[in-house]
């Protein structure tokens, strides 16, 4: 002690300063500011102000308030300190939205995952659906692209039927079909409701699942808060695929032609000499720009609160830059008014304007990836004065992808009003009454302008034309609610629901186009410059409408704080039905248990919340096409873009006819699909809310499922769809998360898992397999959806490695009369001694076993840092990317391993030209396992001290950088493993999907007094 | 309270009638075949499949898939074995009831059967010109009896479907293969008299179904079943109609002025209006580019004809020039053929199916579909099947002059080929044999006419095929039928 200079005691320096709520600022009264390791300290007055005498500047001041979470501060200067205290929420105390209101999260008796701002603005989401994405158990969110603005799936608690598996997204109560067009800045809260106690208040729409997203909103008293937030990142191809160089193309192209007995090309006579040739990817793929900037004031006086926003958000895409981008822009004003003590009125108004530059994607015909992985690396991109050049070896679909991309001029553009008005009565201080009327309207351009080139005789475009479609999507909502509390004693806890929903849906398209314009430049490119007087002008368009009209109610019930049941029923009635079964009824029932609270678990302490909770349910899904109840006349003349298929024409002028006829036989009895859902589910909270855990088993079953059971061929009809499938989802969902939010260092640490078993288990009647995923190099179809299977499973032929000698081939079941040593040997599954199509068989799951996420977060002083882990396990991939029915593609370099002799290779089969083995056919020799673990975000923040903010006059500036798919683990040999659906039923195959970047962004917020 | 359920009871009263949606851009079965022109867009739609299915993938009703890939005139063809896989099945004999080639050829079939039933049903109650609707009911019923005859050659026996089929009605059974001539026989009898007469018809209806075309398809019917007195008698129909003659340049037939000409009996129509855009290519005919040579000539390089009909060709038989491209001949203007520019070993294409670039429809699409009729049955045909009923019937004079006359236009006034046949007896219906093989080449009729004659066997074998007598005469029926119906539909022996 006596080492400590003198000096410092008599320094002895006066600190005073206040104590609010971070939340409102409000004063707090009574809170401990206590010097760090010692026992002096102070309590805050009524103004929750306080004085304290402390040794010396630099001293520690902790800072504890019931509520709160315990702050630690500096005493820097003699200036009062303003010291703000987060309040500390239980997890139990939450309050998560649910259908058609709120519940305390202890009282919930259903299956409902939350997320909250905080953790959509860790991630930088890009688009809403991400936010899903690893952060709740038992939804599985899948990029389908990388390109920027793509729409992500999204499945909640599995795939639940064969036909539409998307999930009901609610905006602030408002249906809405799609996401793209919220700014996931605004957004205050997600809950993913999953279990059918949740869903089935959402009768026909909830089946897939229900996702209620709540935007941010002001406070009453509250000053007004301006804040921006910025950021700036570079996206980039994470993986290129390692393919073969000229060199070794050249001498693979040699090897097939000799074992076919063909000669080799006498320009590949010394391979040698050709060296590395033309990266294709490397023409493809570059580094891409995005940026967002948002501007949000929030505040309110006593009556009324307001939230208003504009953001600016940009992305360029990692394959074509510009030729991918995406362009955002939304303005939101949300407001509420108190016109007295029982009556508020509220708006809430959205719009955003979107453009998307589009090129071709998930095919492997036309799509920049598959050609540049594909093409031969001998061809050049472009001559000395920069004309593109045609590929020297392939004439159809693998064509110059530079070129291509250069002559693609594809962009959808729109502009949505998404405005509800809310209207509440509070008719006695018990029950209330709410109206909510909303219109949702979209005004969508697409423009394709395609100009004239000239690369090869294949290659090439001699006219060039313009395609102009506008669409333009209606729909309003009225829903009306009454919320009854009745007054049944202290121990009594009872809420009841009664509401209305009426909604229609209504959507037209107009289009038009022409060819062989005056100028051949997309600046140009309007109807008006093209030919009026050539056959390839057209247009067409149509209206299509449906509503649907719903009766609900709910009723919770607890008991002193322990026991609560609750119940809902649904009736909903929809114009997609027919008059035969118009109306469908959508039952549940849950009950939940708070054992925490009996007394023979209050003496344990560390249990400070266990909950059990069971629900049962139906729900439907109305997402059927429109009249399959009435039979229909189609009519199509050709080249109208519709498809038509009916006309025909005479004479020498041919004059096209129109033909009519019904192509559908109808079903009058259509209906809904019936999902019906058990949910077991236990909540655990130890350690004083410290370690928070929950459990859900589920069995969801969808029956009546419609499918379309093909009719006879002789029948020369389409069936309608029939009511008959069925499909059986079961899993275990699994969250927890540790908190230690008290101390210096603070840091969490949360996640969640989902196992899930999907099974087909009746197609109906004389319902057989449905092949999915034609794959053109296999000339066959990847996947099959079949009873007793999960939904896409892979099918096709199971390989025993490769042929050694001829003498192997000869004892083999007859594969091809050219089958020769180094091709494939496939399993002769029904031992007929002829490897034909009944010898194909299951060979490859695209459905995870389990899907995970894994959140960090730590913080010290003004730092932050969070990780955030996401990963699939045991889903297969088909590698479907190299077209194996040209000859002269190009492969991956795993391919030089291949079989040469007896010996050789067990895995890589020969080179020969012709493949008169047929390697290519759909085997497990492309199936790969799909799993990946992915670090999807780190990101690392910094909050300016309050002595700088204060200096600046602002109240906090928060800088952070960040990086998203910055590293992924896989076996995966294609680009990325994150693999998404084509269809309903077509998952898991890689056709050369447009890869998701690597993004490394910085970025700014900032909150201003 | 109360007045929540005043607002309940203004909402439900406010929605009558807000569930019922109509179609607003389709008419339904309920308001539709009450007019004339009604009556006429039935008959389209049933017309329209003669022309490919754009509802199929493979689209149904590539004759010469079976007639000549199959056969020994040509071979498969395409960027490799992969390309189109079960074709190259199928032209080794090695074919399976898996096919989604026999599917839609299947299909395809029963398409046109179901439309043309649907007119048969409806166009009767439409109070119309009875002239008009009697012919449209002969219309529909000879594309009917088309679609049977397809299927008939390519299956067998095949399912009766008479009218349009309820639900309940589904399972059918396979008839016999006499049971569906004879309904073929019915369909085109009572067909022949309704139908217009070629001559009778006006320009803009070129194309529609004649009198004529009824005719010949009718003695086809016969033919197969070797009831030659009655084909020879609808030959001769035919022919003393006059309203056929044989045009002096056998070439000009397969040119885009040759189409529906004085030659042409029964033509499916196409036109270059279509892009080759997958989705609607119904009124341009795929044939055009799926037999062109691939590489600069913008074609998938299918039905590569073998040098065995190459050599089928009396020696400098003008014919030949006009069937086969060799190499260093110019592919119209598209230039010259070399392997070079094909890019593939092939020493011959096919040419009949050939179309200039110049006349294609200019979309862009490099290999659009092309704007060439199929020409399903030319009075040359029907002479030389007259000639084979004639022969059969024991009438060898009429035979060789019929014979004889279709190589005298074949000649073409050029002196030193193509002598008049003189052969009796067997030597003469093997000169039939062998003319109908080299007049009708590469149109989709080799590998039928062997099955109908009973020499696909021992020719196919003779040429190292692995054909199994029994089994290879027919093509399986489609796998997912024979499913689909519980085994009500029974498979052809062999597969």
């Amino acid at each position: 002690m006596f080492l400590l200079p003198p000096l410092a005691r008599a320094q002895s320096v006066s600190v005073s300063g206040k104590v609010l709520s971070a939340e409102d600022e409000s004063p707090l009264i009574g809170a401990t500011v206590q010097i760090q390791g010692s026992n002096q300290g102070a309590f805050t007055d009524e103004n929750g102000q306080f004085r304290l005498s402390v040794p010396a500047l630099g001293t520690r001041l902790e800072v504890r308030y019931y509520g709160f979470l315990t702050t630690e501060v500096t005493v820097a200067s003699e200036e009062a300190l303003t010291i703000l205290l987060e309040p500390s929420v239980s997890t139990v105390d939450e309050v998560v939205v649910v259908g058609y209101g709120t519940q305390k999260r202890s009282q919930i008796t259903g299956a409902v995952s939350a997320i909250t701002a905080d953790e959509i603005n860790e991630n930088k989401v890009l688009r809403v659906e991400q936010a899903l994405q690893g952060r709740a158990a038992g939804v599985q969110v899948s990029q389908n692209s990388g390109s920027p603005g793509s729409a992500l799936t999204v499945r909640i608690r599995g795939i639940g039927t064969i036909n539409n598996s998307d999930p009901l997204y609610l905006v602030d109560g408002v249906i809405v079909n799609g996401l793209d067009f919220l700014n996931p800045s605004d957004i205050a809260s997600i809950s993913v409701l999953k279990d059918a106690a949740s869903t089935a208040i959402y009768g026909t729409q909830g089946a897939n699942g229900v996702v209620l997203i709540t935007t941010k909103s002001g406070k009453f008293v509250q000053k007004a808060e301006v804040s921006y937030g910025g950021y700036y990142g570079v996206q980039s191809p994470w993986k290129l695929l390692n393919l073969l160089n000229s060199e070794e193309y050249a001498i693979l192209q040699n090897e097939a032609r000799i074992a076919a007995g063909l000669p080799i090309r006498p320009e590949f006579a010394n391979p040698a000499s050709l060296g590395e040739g033309t990266d294709w990817q490397g023409a493809v793929f570059t580094d891409a720009p995005m940026m967002s900037h948002q501007l949000s004031i929030n505040g309110g006086s006593e009556r009324s609160t307001y939230a208003l926003s504009g953001n600016y958000f940009a992305q360029e895409g990692i394959v074509g830059g510009e030729k991918s981008a995406f362009d955002r822009i939304t303005l939101r004003f949300n407001n509420q008014n108190q016109l007295n003590d029982r009556i508020s009125v509220g708006t809430r108004l959205n719009f955003t304007r979107l453009s998307r530059n589009q090129l071709p994607e998930n095919n492997e015909f036309s799509t920049p990836m598959i050609r540049a992985i594909n093409l031969d690396p001998t061809s050049p991109i472009q001559d000395d004065e920069g004309n593109y050049l045609p590929s020297r070896y392939l004439d159809t679909d693998i064509f110059n992808p530079v070129n291509q991309m250069a002559n693609t001029f594809s962009v959808f553009s729109s502009d949505r009003v998404v405005a509800s008005l809310v209207g509440e009565w509070k008719i006695l201080d018990n029950l209330t009454f709410s109206t909510t009327y909303s219109a949702d309207y979209t005004y969508a351009i697409v423009d394709d302008f395609a100009p004239s080139y000239f690369l090869s005789i294949n290659d090439q475009r001699p006219i060039n034309s313009v395609v102009k479609q506008h669409l333009e999507w209606k729909n309003w909502q009225w829903d009306n609610l009454l919320t009854y509390l009745p007054e049944l004693g202290e121990k009594h806890d009872m809420s009841i629901l009664l509401g209305t929903s009426a909604r229609t849906e209504t959507s037209s398209y107009t289009g038009a186009g022409r060819d062989n314009l005056r100028f051949n430049d997309p600046f140009y490119a309007y109807l008006d410059n093209g030919d009026i007087n050539r056959t390839g002008q057209f247009s067409y368009g149509g209206v299509g409408e449906n509503s649907l009209l719903s009766y609900f109610g709910r009723v919770n019930y607890d008991f002193v704080g322990k026991y609560q049941i609750g119940a809902t029923m649904r009736v909903d009635g929809s114009s997609n039905f027919g008059v035969n079964n118009r109306y469908g009824y959508f039952p549940s029932v849950s009950a939940g248990w708070i054992v925490s609270e009996e007394a023979f678990l209050s003496s344990v302490e560390a249990i400070n919340f266990l909950k059990v909770r069971a629900s049962w349910g139906r729900n439907g899904n109305q997402r059927i096409p429109a009249f399959q109840y009435i039979s229909l006349i189609s009519t199509g003349t050709n080249g109208n873009g519709n498809g038509g298929s009916y006309s025909y024409h005479f004479g020498p002028g041919q004059e096209i006819v129109t033909g009519s006829a019904p192509s559908v036989r109808p079903n009058p009895d259509i209906q809904w699909e019936t999902s019906t859902q058990f949910d077991i589910g236990i909540d655990v909270g130890l350690l004083n809310d410290k370690l928070y855990f929950t459990a859900d088993y589920y069995v969801k079953t969808t029956e009546d499922m419609l499918v379309n059971i093909p009719a006879l061929g002789h029948v020369g009809a389409l069936n309608a769809f029939v009511n008959a499938g069925t499909v059986r989802n079961t899993g275990l969902e699994l969250s927890g998360e540790f908190r230690q939010l008290e101390g210096a260092w603070t840091w969490s640490l949360g996640g969640n898992i989902a196992f899930l078993t999907n099974e087909l288990t009746s197609l109906g009647n004389g319902g057989t397999p449905i092949p999915t995923g034609f794959l053109q190099q296999a000339n066959g179809f990847v996947a099959r959806t079949d009873i007793g299977n999960p939904i896409g499973s892979f099918y096709g032929f199971e390989t025993d490695g490769i042929f050694q000698d001829a003498e192997e081939v000869a004892n083999h079941a007859f594969q091809s009369a050219k089958t020769a040593p180094g091709d494939l040997r496939y399993v002769d599954q029904n031992g007929d001694d002829v490897i034909n199509d009944l010898d194909r068989t299951y060979i490859g799951n695209p459905t995870p076993d389990f899907t995970y996420g894994m959140t960090g977060n730590l913080a010290y002083g003004g730092f932050d840092l969070s990780v955030f882990v996401q990963g699939v396990q045991g889903n297969d991939i088909y590698r479907g990317f190299t077209r194996l029915d040209f000859e002269n593609v190009n492969v991956p370099v795993s391919r030089l391993n291949r079989w040469t002799g007896p010996g050789t290779s067990d895995t890589e089969p020969r080179v020969v030209v012709g493949d008169p083995n047929q390697n290519a056919r759909v085997s497990d020799y492309f199936i790969e396992d799909g799993s990946f673990l992915r670090i999807k975000t780190v990101q690392l923040g910094y909050k300016l001290p309050t002595i700088v903010t204060q200096a600046l006059r602002v109240k906090q500036v928060r800088a952070y950088v960040s990086g998203q798919n910055v590293f992924t683990f896989t076996q995966y040999s294609g680009l990325d493993p994150e693999i998404g659906t084509r269809g309903a039923l077509e998952i898991g195959i890689d056709r050369g999907f447009y890869p998701q970047p690597r993004i490394w962004l910085g970025g700014i917020d900032i909150t201003f007094q | 309270m109360k007045r929540y359920i005043l607002i309940g009871a203004v909402l439900a009263a406010g929605c009558q009638g807000f569930l019922d949606k109509q179609p607003l851009t389709q008419v339904t079965t309920d308001n539709f075949y009450q007019t004339e022109a009604q009556a006429l867009e039935a008959l389209f739609a049933a017309y329209s499949t003669l022309q490919y299915d754009g509802q199929l993938s493979p689209s149904g009703h590539f004759r010469w898939f079976w007639g000549d890939i199959v056969s020994d005139d040509s071979e498969k063809g395409g960027s490799g074995p992969n390309d189109v896989a079960s074709l190259a099945r199928f032209e080794n004999f090695e074919g399976l009831a898996s096919s989604e080639l026999v599917a839609a050829e299947w299909q395809a079939a029963y398409d046109g059967v179901y439309y043309a039933n649907v007119v048969l049903e409806n166009v009767p109650n439409i109070d119309m010109n009875p002239f008009l609707q009697a012919q449209i009911l002969g219309e529909a019923r000879f594309i009917r009896a088309y679609m049977y005859y397809n299927l008939v050659t390519m299956f067998g026996g095949v399912p009766l479907v008479e009218k349009v089929l309820a639900p309940s009605e589904d399972l059918l059974p396979r008839a016999t293969e006499a049971e569906v001539w004879a309904f073929i026989e019915s369909d085109l009898t009572t067909a022949i008299p309704s139908l217009m007469l070629r001559s009778q018809m006006q320009p803009e209806d070129v194309g529609r179904i004649t009198k004529g075309s009824a005719q010949a398809l009718l003695q086809r019917a016969y033919a197969w079943q070797e009831k030659w007195a009655q084909a020879l008698e609808m030959g001769q129909a035919v022919i003393a109609s006059n309203e056929y003659q044989l045009v002096a340049n056998y070439g000009s037939i397969f040119t885009l002025a040759g189409e529906n000409g004085p030659e042409s009996v029964f033509e499916i129509q196409f036109m270059n209006r279509s892009n080759g855009d997958w989705g609607r290519f119904e009124e341009g005919n795929l044939s055009n580019v799926f037999q062109r040579a691939r590489g600069e000539f913008g074609g998938y390089g299918f039905n590569i004809p073998t040098q065995d009909l190459v050599d089928e060709f009396e020696a400098n038989d003008p014919r030949l020039g006009y069937t086969v491209f060799q190499v260093g001949e110019t592919m119209g203007d598209r230039g010259v053929f070399s392997l070079d520019r094909t890019g593939y070993p092939y020493l011959y294409y096919s040419r009949k199916y050939f179309i200039n670039r110049s006349e294609e429809a200019p979309t862009g699409d490099p290999n659009v579909n092309g704007p060439g009729n199929d020409r399903v049955i030319r009075f040359a045909d029907v002479l030389l099947l007259t000639a084979e009923a004639a022969y059969e019937t024991g009438n060898e004079v009429l035979a060789r002059s019929l014979v004889n006359q279709v190589r005298e236009r074949a000649r073409n006034g050029v002196a030193g080929i193509l002598p008049d046949v003189t052969a009796t007896g067997a030597d003469l219906l093997e000169a039939i044999y062998h003319e109908r093989r080299v007049e009708l080449a590469m149109e989709g009729h080799r590998f039928f006419d062997l099955v109908r004659t009973g020499r696909a066997g021992s020719v196919m074998r003779s040429k190292g095929f692995n054909f199994i007598d029994g089994t290879h005469e027919k093509f399986p029926v489609p796998l997912q039928e024979i499913q689909l119906s519980n085994g009500t539909l029974t498979q052809n022996p062999g597969y």
